[in-house]
């Protein structure tokens, strides 16, 4: 049952191994209601099996997922129900368009027919530009029209929580700036965001709150303010704050050793 | 870049042998075994020919050689094309090369060595028929070099034709079309040649004592004779018939042919390429799937006309279903995945031609049995082609499955009403074609059609089952969907089906007979009892079947919702 006072989304003690590797170890955060969460971490950090965790796509080897309360292992339907999930590689079918394959996720989903659905897939195609792409099949469009295209069908049914995994991944500058606006507009409306990104700048500009993961446990969650006060860096920014906390190798001395070598 | 080409066949061969050492050893063993053995008995059973032919027909060696050359031509210009076409215009790998500095003479000189595969192959039956006839005509050693020789000229006419072909296609047809039409054509040939080859079997096991009669042959052969295709087969019979001269002649014009024909694939492939036509998937004229609707912003009185339209009552109601939107989806990836439809119209095919080649009954079974033999067939046939493929060919939409809120209960379920339909169809047009030809009369039509609607009901449920235990959601072929557990559940339980249903329908129209006193069952008596018992035995028969479909499709459940795993970009 979906209690109201509940975490809209909570990792507890979620541990995924394979054999003898465990790439998430142990991992516990809360995301609000009408939060936007930001999930920061390298490449490998253990970002994607969390957030597969967290929607169902991949069970945890011990630990629990819960969304708006509900236990996504032991109560699967309702639970998805709540969530939208969009995957560093948006799952789209190649062969329908982008109207063909909304209409496929709305009546998935059990949406109603009528008006309203037209009315706001003809505006989701609208707002990201895919509207003159109508009668393209999905397969012939590029990386970030299939992104925009994943989000839209997010967005057309509402989900109270959104598991989005790099959303600005392949996006033009001015499609990115579409989806921050987007994201915070339906954070101020309620819905919850848990941001998956390694792009620093869009975390620190949308997330309240950001939990920062490295080989596969969180090292440091919090506000800006408070990451800082954690590492003791006062007036950091957030890539200064994340480099510190992941302990990752001096990059400006790397490239002066590569240049030097080269040259 | 000069010299690019030791570079680019290097860079093949590595990968090929790579492709080789990263296989899995068993499936590379089995590799080996079946080449060896399709070797030995083509290579064996075409050289004997050859070789009796030799001995035996030395007045129509000119025809025999000319009609196998000729044959040979069709053959790889329809089979072997997709692979020309896959080698020379598409690939990510070629984009890498004509990015790159290097000549495109080198370019297509290192694919048409890839290019060149599929037809050798082919060629190797011909070759040992050609060695073969040398052998069995006793010809100069010289002959045996020139026929390998003009073989492989032919393979180079063949190759460089389909290439200059290509470059003309391409201007309408993007490359991967051309490509998967293309498959389609071979698939369909080879299909339709194995058939051949199997009703000719069965003919010729049918008849004994005739002799062969090439006359038919030697008329087509006269009227084709200027064809280029048949220039090397005049070449080696004018060398078996020690006419040298002749034999120059027409292998000079053979190798003419060759190079006039491979000199043109390259200059008309360097302009392909340089009017970014095939490996970029561009075309002159714009080709489109369909004309796309014309798009108006949402304005006030649009919103109103959509809410009118939304409003008409529909069929489907106002709440949007599951079922219907994977059904709706699955009907419009199967009518625009050219490579899905292309690759299930030679599946359907074979079932066809054997069911037409079985269709006279057999010697000691009534026309009735027959009938029902041949609609389980092809209902088992039918069922796993369509089927079994269903739910691996979601691919990673799978995924997008998984997210919604829906049971694999209910997926299984959606997919097994999707291929029902079809199946059921294809059943019920056979059953009444078979009962119509055999002419039974309206009861055995009824009893043939019902028996038809359980077998599809079961086959279909059971096929479903066996692609969902065993999915490789990432193979991009429909034909590799399924793995060795899920295939082998599914052929399995697709005959333990057909093994009950068939029991069950003989006990029961038996049982029926026995209950009326009137069934001649030797040393059992035809008793009500012994009737009664019989259908007693039909329906238990008939319950283990619905057992076993409940157990695959339980199993298959279970398989589905312990499904934990990513599926990457294919």
């Amino acid at each position: 049952m979906t209690d109201e006072r509940s975490p809209a989304v909570e990792a507890r003690q979620l541990v995924k191994r394979y054999g003898t590797v465990t790439a998430v170890d142990g991992v516990s955060f809360q995301a609000r209601r009408g939060e936007i969460f930001g999930f920061l971490g390298a490449n490998g950090a253990g970002k994607t099996t969390t957030l597969r965790m967290l929607c169902g796509l991949l069970r945890p080897t011990s630990g629990t997922a819960l969304i708006d309360g509900i236990d996504i292992v032991a109560q699967p339907l309702p639970a998805k129900a709540k969530l939208g999930y969009l995957d560093e590689e948006p799952f789209v079918h190649p062969h329908l368009t982008g109207r063909e394959f909304l209409d496929f996720v709305a009546d998935l989903y059990g949406m109603a027919r009528g008006p309203q659905r037209e009315e706001r897939k003809a505006r989701l195609l609208n707002l990201f530009d895919l509207a003159q792409k109508d009668g393209e099949l999905i397969g012939s469009y590029s990386h970030g029209m299939r992104q925009k295209i994943g989000l839209a069908s997010l967005l057309i049914r509402e989900p109270s929580v959104l598991l989005l995994d790099e959303p600005t991944n392949g996006l033009d500058p001015r499609s990115a700036r579409l989806v921050k606006d987007l994201l915070e507009e339906l954070a101020a409306r309620g819905t919850t965001v848990l941001l998956s990104t390694h792009i620093l700048e869009v975390a620190q500009a949308l997330c309240r709150r950001v939990a920062i993961i490295d080989r596969g446990r969180i090292v440091a969650i919090g506000s800006m303010d408070e990451l800082r006060v954690q590492t003791g860096s006062e007036g950091a920014n957030l890539e200064d704050l994340f480099l510190k906390l992941t302990a990752g190798p001096e990059s400006r001395e790397m490239i002066e050793r590569l240049l030097e070598g080269g040259s | 870049m000069p010299g690019a080409l030791p570079v680019i066949v290097r860079a093949e061969l590595l990968a090929a042998r790579n492709r080789l050492v990263k296989r899995n050893p068993a499936r590379l063993v089995i590799l080996v075994i079946t080449l060896l053995v399709a070797g030995v008995f083509l290579g064996g059973g075409a050289f004997a020919i050859g070789a009796t032919a030799g001995h035996f027909l030395p007045f129509a060696l000119d025809t025999l050689l000319a009609a196998g050359f000729t044959g040979l031509s069709l053959l790889m210009l329809v089979v072997g094309f997709p692979t020309v076409i896959a080698s020379l215009f598409v690939g990510r790998d070629l984009l890498q090369l004509v990015v790159a500095p290097v000549r495109t003479r080198d370019i297509f000189v290192a694919r048409l060595m890839t290019a060149v595969t599929a037809n050798l192959l082919l060629s190797f039956v011909l070759a040992a028929g050609v060695l073969g006839v040398g052998a069995g005509t006793g010809a100069p050693w010289f002959y045996f070099p020139m026929a390998l020789l003009l073989i492989g000229v032919q393979v180079l006419v063949v190759t460089a034709l389909q290439a200059i072909l290509m470059t003309v296609i391409l201007r309408w047809v993007p490359a991967k079309m051309a490509r998967d039409v293309a498959a389609a054509v071979a698939g369909l040939t080879g299909a339709g040649l194995y058939l051949a080859w199997n009703l000719n079997l069965r003919k010729t096991f049918g008849r004994r004592g005739t002799a062969p009669d090439i006359s038919n042959l030697t008329s087509v052969v006269q009227r084709i004779d200027w064809l280029p295709t048949t220039w090397p087969g005049h070449a080696l019979s004018a060398t078996l018939q020690g006419n040298t001269a002749s034999a120059l002649v027409w292998m000079l014009a053979a190798l003419a042919l060759a190079a006039l024909l491979v000199a043109t694939a390259e200059l008309l492939y360097a302009r392909t390429l340089l009017l970014g036509l095939g490996v970029f998937g561009v075309t002159t004229t714009g080709w489109r799937r369909r004309k796309p609707r014309p798009f108006t912003p949402i304005s006030p009185l649009t919103a109103g006309a959509l809410r009118a339209r939304a409003e008409l009552p529909t069929r489907w109601g106002a709440q949007g279903s599951p079922y219907f939107a994977i059904a709706k989806k699955d009907w419009l990836g199967f009518r625009r995945d050219v490579r899905r439809l292309t690759r299930l119209l030679p599946a359907m095919l074979l079932p066809l031609g054997y069911a037409a080649a079985l269709s006279q009954p057999a010697r000691n079974l009534s026309g009735f049995w027959s009938n029902v033999a041949l609609v389980t067939f092809l209902s088992m046939f039918m069922s796993s082609a369509l089927a079994t493929p269903s739910i691996p060919s979601e691919r990673r939409g799978f995924q997008l499955l998984r997210l919604a809120p829906l049971t694999m209960w209910q997926l299984l379920r959606a997919k097994v009403l999707i291929a029902l339909p079809v199946v059921l169809a294809a059943m019920l047009v056979f059953s009444v074609a078979v009962a119509v030809a055999s002419k039974s009369g309206a009861i055995q039509l009824l009893e043939l059609v019902i028996f038809g609607v359980w077998l599809a009901f079961g086959f279909v449920s059971i096929s479903v089952s066996g692609g969902a235990i065993d999915p490789h959601f990432e193979a991009t072929d429909d034909r590799r969907s399924v793995g060795v557990l899920g295939s082998l559940t599914s052929i399995g339980g697709s005959l333990g089906f057909s093994v009950l249903s068939i029991g069950a329908l003989a006990l029961f129209l038996f049982g029926e007979q026995a209950a009326a006193g009137a069934a001649n069952l030797g040393p059992i008596p035809s008793t009500p009892a012994v009737g009664f018992a019989m259908i007693l035995g039909g329906f238990l028969l008939v319950a283990a079947g619905c057992a076993l479909v409940a157990v695959m499709l339980t199993f298959a459940n279970a398989r589905l919702r312990a499904f934990d795993g990513s599926i990457s970009e294919t």
